[in-house]
């Protein structure tokens, strides 16, 4: 069993331990247990940050053909990872608070931070800075598909308004109600 | 003229088992009979076997058995007689005949009907044949008479007349209800039916009480009633009575024995009929089981038993009920042997206990002097086996007793069959009774349960007892407290105390033997080579070697059984040091579910460097 390093097809270094089947299975004793959930943890989040992913549903491990049949199913080895364990590392990254459950009140899908809210209001302040926006009124829309592609296009409005919460309790940002939905004013910030 | 009208033709081909009715038991039997019609020899009966039954006397002829044979119901014998024989005359048996008796039912029709199978119309149960003609009338489930074929009626009522129970209680009630009846319901349709008088139910013509509401029913209509009262003039209370009526001239067979055994068969003839079986069938028959409680208030105010059918859902309820009943008497029967086996098993074990003492000590003699505490003693043993058994058969036990290790054939049979009996006493169990303190005899029973395990080094010769542990390293404590139980056969060991005797047993055993509790709750006993470090070490070793194995391959490896082994390996795991692969993950075949396997590896994560993507 050779356990080595591999690109994806989408320029992806995927770990060695990826290559090894027992990756793939739920440990049962604790201390594996913990350092297999940790590595999937981390794989998940670089995967998502790699191909810019901010969902994680159960539905992926059921169904093949998804965004995450890369890390989620090793065709070298025969190995898939079984929806009742993705349930459990699921469960993990929520618990770690790299993740949420959105919708809430469910355990099947989640809304992953690769980036913590908090960065994300960082980006979103920077960008706005960087291109002029300040203190104009952006609505959601503005800012998650902008004309020149942002680091913050394809953002879900969740998340949005989670990093736009952090501005708002610093004073850099406002809620503002406009015609067809809200909108946010960006403030050079106080600090 | 008495042998045509008293008897009914049988097919003498058929054995005499099988002719039998249910309840109908066979006596004794005779062959070389012949009869006698009145005072006439019958000239087509002068060669046969008689048989007597419980309730008929069949006589199948030898040269003609289909259609000279022919069965007498031992209800029309009202004297018998016997003649003991003189020079050329046979010994005779006299059989007169109830002149009273009406010949009805020997149209051969009822004959066929009580040997084929019907189905009952009320309850669709299928009534199985071998029933004589008086119980073939009635369901057995439900109780409801075999209703009339359609198209002859006549035939019914005759059989019913016949088939009436003959208790003196019916025909004392009989009389009493009709007398009370008031005529059927003129409006009804269906003159069969009767209407109840409380409730109005119309109900089946044989009912004796309401189905609905168990109301006596008036016995009205017109058929039924002369039914009734046909048998009752018909049929006398007790036949055995009616001696002053009887010609005896005409209405009496003979029995003559040729060829002996005629006073056997007297004497049982007589029995049977003393025995009245036929009659305590009826009564029993007429007012079965719970409703013969039943009583019908006359206006006098006493209560007389009513005669009822069983019918109706309580009648089948009654029916199940009667059968379980008999059923659980049969079962408790038949554990009661088992119990008083149970009571002879500790002689037995005596027995066997003596008989392996006996055998043991002549060679014990001979061989070494006894080589631990031994329960029993050679010296004291021989010496009471010499004071029960004859000088002839000690001195051969003394020449025998020279010869080492040579023991007589007896011996070595007797010591084989007990073997397999699972009587193998080389010594006899240690009992709480034979060492008073509690503490030694722990430390008693540890060192019997040590010999029991790994087998006793000082047997005696042509014994190999293989201890239980000998060939396997770890066993279940569910195995060992049966075998060791088993191998005492007398004063088994209560579970507490074999957990308490464990305690002690590896400072008799060598390599000292432990006892390891799973996180399942499982227990097991084992040597050394299966504690957890030194399994533990073993599969990482053989890991380290193959890279992967499945759990049925380390079990086979072990020679353990695979649920141990499941055990083991998940102990194992519990410290991180393997790590699973469940078969069940893969993309293609595996299968899902509990039919895949773990496929177990060494975990080679533990410190894991990440070495995947990076950003910046």
């Amino acid at each position: 069993m050779e356990l080595t390093t591999r690109t994806t097809p989408s320029d992806f270094l995927l770990p060695s331990i990826h290559s090894a089947p027992p990756f793939f299975t739920e440990q049962p004793a604790p201390s594996t247990r913990t350092l297999f959930i940790d590595n999937w943890s981390r794989l998940i989040l670089a995967y998502a940050r790699h191909r810019r992913l901010f969902t994680l549903r159960v539905e992926d491990a059921e169904v093949a053909g998804g965004d995450w049949d890369e890390i989620l199913r090793n065709e070298r080895i025969n190995r898939r990872v079984l929806p009742s364990y993705l349930s459990s590392l699921i469960a993990a990254l929520v618990a770690n608070n790299v993740a949420v459950y959105e919708p809430a009140k469910q355990t099947r899908s989640v809304l992953l931070f690769w980036r913590l809210p908090e960065e994300w209001a960082d980006v979103l302040h920077s960008w706005a800075t960087a291109s002029g926006q300040l203190n104009t009124i952006l609505t959601f829309y503005e800012i998650i598909d902008p004309p020149v592609p942002s680091p913050l296009s394809g953002l879900p409005i969740p998340l949005l308004r989670r990093a736009i919460a952090v501005l708002t309790r610093s004073g850099r940002a406002q809620i503002i109600g406009v015609a067809d939905g809200e909108g946010v004013r960006l403030f050079a910030g106080t600090k | 003229m008495a042998l045509r009208r008293f008897t009914i033709p049988v097919d003498g081909t058929i054995p005499i088992p099988a002719l039998l009715y249910n309840y109908e038991e066979l006596l004794a039997s005779q062959d070389n009979v012949g009869i006698y019609d009145g005072l006439q020899k019958a000239p087509n009966h002068q060669s046969g076997t008689i048989h007597v039954s419980s309730h008929r006397i069949l006589f199948v002829n030898s040269r003609k058995p289909t259609s000279q044979s022919f069965s007498l119901d031992l209800v029309h014998v009202t004297r018998t007689n016997y003649y003991a024989g003189l020079f050329k005359s046979s010994p005779k048996v006299t059989l007169y005949l109830d002149g009273n008796f009406v010949a009805s039912s020997n149209s051969g029709n009822s004959v066929e009907e009580g040997f084929e199978s019907w189905v009952c119309e009320v309850c669709d149960h299928r009534n199985s044949p071998g029933l004589s003609p008086a119980t073939a009338r009635i369901c057995a489930l439900c109780g409801v008479p075999r209703s009339a074929i359609p198209g002859s009626p006549q035939p019914q009522a005759s059989i019913l007349s016949t088939s009436l129970p003959v208790s003196p209680a019916c025909l004392s009630a009989s009389p009493s209800v009709s007398s009370r009846s008031v005529t059927p319901n003129p409006t009804n349709g269906d003159p069969t039916s009767i209407a109840c008088t409380a409730c109005t139910f119309l109900n089946h013509p044989h009912l004796r009480i309401c189905e609905i509401c168990s109301t006596p029913l008036p016995s009205a209509t017109g058929s039924t009633g002369s039914n009734s009262k046909s048998a009752s003039s018909s049929r006398p209370a007790s036949p055995l009575q009616q001696d002053s009526v009887i010609d005896p001239v005409n209405i009496l067979i003979k029995l003559s024995f040729r060829k002996g055994g005629d006073k056997a068969f007297y004497n049982i003839l007589r029995r049977a009929l003393k025995a009245q079986a036929w009659e305590g069938r009826q009564i029993g028959k007429g007012p079965r089981s719970g409703s013969s409680s039943l009583g019908v208030p006359t206006p006098d105010g006493g209560s007389i038993p009513v005669p009822l059918r069983r019918s109706g859902i309580d009648g089948i309820m009654r029916n199940v009920e009667a059968s379980a009943q008999s059923m659980e008497t049969d079962l408790s029967d038949a554990f009661k042997d088992l119990e008083a086996l149970m009571v002879k098993a500790r002689d037995l074990v005596h027995l066997a206990r003596e008989l392996s003492e006996k055998l043991s000590a002549p060679s014990n003699n001979t061989t070494k002097p006894p080589s631990h505490s031994g329960i029993l003693s050679p010296w004291t043993s021989s010496s009471s086996w010499d004071s029960t058994s004859s000088p002839t058969s000690s001195s051969m036990f003394a020449t025998t007793s020279f010869v080492p290790f040579a023991e007589p054939e007896e011996a070595k049979f007797i010591r084989s069959s007990l073997a397999q009996l699972g009587l193998q006493l080389s010594n006899a169990p240690v009992t709480a009774d034979m060492i008073q303190d509690e503490r030694k005899w722990i430390e008693e029973l540890a060192r019997e349960l040590a010999g029991v395990l790994q087998g006793s080094g000082d047997e005696g010769p042509g014994q190999k007892s293989v201890g239980i542990m000998k060939e396997r390293g770890i066993v279940g404590l569910d195995e060992i407290w049966g075998g060791w139980n088993r191998a005492r056969g007398v004063a088994l060991i209560p579970p507490s105390t074999f957990l308490q005797t464990l305690q002690h047993l590896p400072s008799y055993t060598s390599p000292p033997i432990r006892k390891r509790t799973f996180h399942s709750g499982l227990q097991v006993l084992h040597t050394p080579p299966y504690t957890h470090a030194a399994f533990a070490a073993r599969i990482s070793g053989n890991l380290m070697i193959s890279g992967v194995q499945t759990t049925s391959q380390i079990a086979q490896e072990e020679n353990i059984t695979i649920s141990l082994a499941t055990e083991m390996i998940s102990a194992v795991e519990a410290d991180g040091v393997i790590c699973r692969d469940d078969a069940s993950s893969a993309i293609r075949g595996g299968g899902s579910g509990s039919g895949s396997e773990l496929i177990w590896s060494l975990n080679l994560f533990q410190d894991y460097i990440w070495d995947g993507h990076t950003f910046d």
